[in-house]
């Protein structure tokens, strides 16, 4: 078993990854996938060098984190699909084939996952198709009923209810990872802000923390505890809009304008903290760029104290009402198995009894020094993810009045050195919806040449298509907003 | 019964009443100024830390179609010559008026055609297509329908069908994946039709303008009507921006 063992944000040389012989390398990816490692990643440092390639991989029961070398034949890109065994990895091969021209052969389902027309040449795709009597289907998308961001889905029904639940993707494919390789320091924040506009700190956090780690730069305390009061302010704002959605789809108009009137009140207080209400512009290598002082902090607390009295009122109202949890209760459950065979990561996860969350199982920034708490619920249905954001809200909050009450003093900005020449790095942040894995390698001048994003998306869009089966396509908006998913994340 | 009455009150009047003073936090970066003073001899600090090329130095002009509104040039302005204000009033019909000198004071869209007035002065529905957005400008958009923006009362509302539309607002570069379904979407609203871009994305292409992942013909091919600058911008200046435009 050779595998690099390495912890979340540690800079490692790439001479000391072990480039193991094709059989070696699926043998030891084979082993450390029955024992319970979730794949992160899978690509070749080298963009030039297809032929040898690592594998990502992590077991947050144990909180190991490896990288697993492998060099193939650059004429011969092809190996024994992991997916047979392993459904967890069948879309990081997909997307190996798409982008490095890999075939995955016995491939359970190889398909696009950004660019409709690599793995397919000019042939048509084709949907999986349920036939008989009275068998219909249905295509929604890309452009859906709302204002929300494009996506493909394709539902196989037996009168109401989903057999089969497509999801065809990458409408929203904008080259974020190729971008990242040619901007300079100032343009790869504004990316990292902009791969999904609803997970700004997670993911401009997961990319100062690669940046930072590259160039052994140490963050002040101060900092370091801004840049997790912004990450919890995210994840509230985000949850209250969780749950204002799912309480819209069931038609309690009162109880999703209220958790509206709050979710405002929580993104005006990043913008009180950073100018924007996204958080856009906070993040600077070496630190953050804006600071608590008591001004911006009295805004901030007055708002936060009424989001924790009004939250509770609202949760009660909504988990109590007969009506709701009619709808909420077994509707789009996922079982813990199926959830750990396909790699759900974040939020679903954690609905669904998995113990999976970075700030626990790989700790960064001051959650190392301040921990929070792991919540599951164990049923997966709409009801656990709706109940369990309403926990996880109480959580932050607590989280959030407890730093900002232990504010330390220090320095929030210094400056980030150069990056170490020929290393990689891992970077996993915790983002409101789940798991974000940066991963970066440099080259002979510290210059970036491979930089590869995870967004919990990739994961957890197959989880919402397992969601849907044997439910009511009645019941989709509320199973879609259950996840939240992103489109711009997995997209990239 | 009683309850859902508890929580109606709790509501309280959280509405901004008045859209077009309303107080934004002081952080807020909405419409720059410039101070009138020459740049120091030599200096381009501001237009060579800007990652979206949307700044010149001397004399500073700062394009509000290109800037995502970061401070990076007001930090690098070694005469602090550039303050972003928390003035939201930043839509425009003309590209050209986006461009902030020292002489702006402020920015405000023309009141269009009186027939395109008289047809959606009092209701006006818009389809949204999201063609590479990143769920930013989406969320803000969203945000109108809220309690505190409420959208609702001017009578502009975000519709379903683009049949039922009289306009489309476009957020994010506009991809190459997304060129297609974003025509096809325009050519089934109705006539008339106006075109409302979102974004510093898609009105300049923000930071992915290199990325050779996006097609943004349509945009060469087609008048637009108003542009609402921001990264993302602010509910309030998307309001205000149609309001006047639409002349009220």
């Amino acid at each position: 078993m050779s595998s690099l063992q390495i912890q979340n944000n540690q800079c490692f040389r790439l001479d000391e990854i072990i480039f193991s012989a094709k059989n070696d390398f699926l043998n030891t990816v084979s082993e450390h996938l029955s024992n319970g490692f979730r794949m992160i990643g899978l690509f070749p440092p080298d963009k030039g060098n297809p032929g040898r390639i690592i594998a990502a991989l992590a077991n947050s029961g144990s909180s190991e984190l490896c990288i697993v070398g492998g060099e193939f034949p650059e004429d011969k890109l092809e190996f024994e699909s992991f997916a047979v065994s392993f459904p967890q990895t069948n879309y990081f091969e997909c997307e190996l084939a798409e982008n490095y021209g890999y075939t995955p052969l016995n491939h359970p389902w190889l398909r696009p996952v950004r660019k409709q027309n690599v793995i397919l040449g000019d042939k048509p795709y084709h949907f999986y198709k349920l036939e008989g009597d009275e068998v219909h289907e249905v295509a929604v998308g890309p452009i859906h009923a709302g204002v929300i961001e494009p996506g493909h889905f394709r539902f196989q029904c037996h009168g109401e209810l989903v057999y089969n639940l497509e999801i065809n993707l990458g409408y929203q494919h904008r080259g974020v990872e190729a971008l990242f390789l040619e901007a300079d320091s100032n343009r790869r924040i504004m990316l990292a802000e902009s791969t999904a506009g609803d997970t700004v700190i997670g993911h401009t956090y997961a990319h100062c923390n690669v940046v930072e780690s590259l160039s052994n730069t140490q963050i002040g305390l101060r900092a370091q505890v801004i840049r997790s009061v912004a990450e919890e302010l995210e994840r509230i704002a985000m949850h209250l809009s969780g749950l204002g959605g799912v309480a819209n789809d069931i038609g309690l108009a009162i109880v999703a304008s209220s958790y509206g009137r709050l979710r405002t009140l929580v993104i005006n207080s990043l913008a009180d903290l950073s100018g924007s209400r996204f958080g856009r512009g906070l993040f600077v290598y070496g630190g953050v760029r804006f600071d608590f002082d008591s001004e911006n902090i009295n805004h901030i607390m007055k708002k936060l104290n009424t989001v924790r009295n009004d939250v509770k009122v609202i949760n009660d109202f909504l988990f109590s009402s007969t009506g709701a949890l009619v709808r909420f209760e077994k509707t789009g459950a996922v079982s813990p198995d199926s959830a750990f065979k396909i790699g759900l990561v974040g939020l679903a996860a954690r609905s669904c009894g998995i113990e999976l969350d970075t700030r626990i199982n790989y700790p960064y920034g001051s959650y190392r020094y301040f921990p929070v708490s792991q919540i599951t619920l164990s049923t997966g249905d709409v009801f656990a993810r709706a109940r369990l954001r309403a926990l996880e809200i109480d959580e932050s909050l607590r989280f959030i009045f407890e730093q900002i009450e232990n504010l330390p003093e220090g320095e929030i900005r210094g400056d980030a050195g150069d990056a170490e020449p020929v290393s990689g790095v891992v970077s996993i942040t915790e983002g409101w919806r789940g798991e974000i894995v940066h991963i970066a390698v440099t080259d002979e001048k510290g210059g970036i040449v491979q930089y590869k994003i995870k967004d919990p998306s990739f994961n957890n869009w197959y989880g919402l298509s397992l969601a849907l089966r044997k439910t009511e396509i009645s019941d989709f908006p509320l199973c879609n907003k259950s996840f939240d998913l992103s489109y711009a994340g997995h997209d990239l | 019964m009683i309850d859902a009455i508890k929580l109606r009150i709790l509501q309280g009047d959280p509405i901004v009443h008045d859209v077009k003073n309303a107080n934004l936090p002081k952080l807020f970066r909405g419409l720059p100024t410039i101070v009138d003073k020459p740049c120091p001899e030599g200096c381009d600090k501001c237009a060579a830390v800007c990652p979206v090329h949307a700044i010149t130095a001397n004399p500073v002009k700062i394009d509000l179609g290109r800037c995502t509104f970061c401070p990076l040039c007001e930090e690098a302005c070694p005469g602090k010559l550039i303050h972003y204000t928390n003035n939201y009033h930043i839509a425009s019909d003309k590209r050209e008026n986006l461009i902030v000198t020292k002489d702006t004071k402020s920015i405000t869209p023309a009141r269009a055609a009186k027939k395109i007035r008289d047809y959606f002065g009092k209701s006006l529905k818009l389809r949204q297509v999201s063609a590479g957005g990143c769920n930013g400008c989406e969320l803000e958009l969203n945000a109108l329908n809220n309690v505190n923006f409420d959208m609702g009362r001017f009578g502009i509302e975000f519709v379903a069908s683009p049949r039922h539309a009289d306009g489309i607002v476009i957020t994010g570069p506009i991809t190459k994946n997304m060129a297609n379904p974003l025509q096809i979407c325009y050519d089934a609203v109705p006539n008339p039709k106006i075109i409302i871009l979102v974004g510093t994305c898609s009105i300049a292409g923000h930071v992915f303008e290199s990325s050779d992942c996006l097609q943004r013909k349509f945009l060469d091919e087609n008048k637009i009507d108003l542009y609402v600058p921001g990264c993302p911008p602010h509910p309030l200046t998307f309001i205000t921006g149609i309001l006047s435009f639409i002349g009220r």
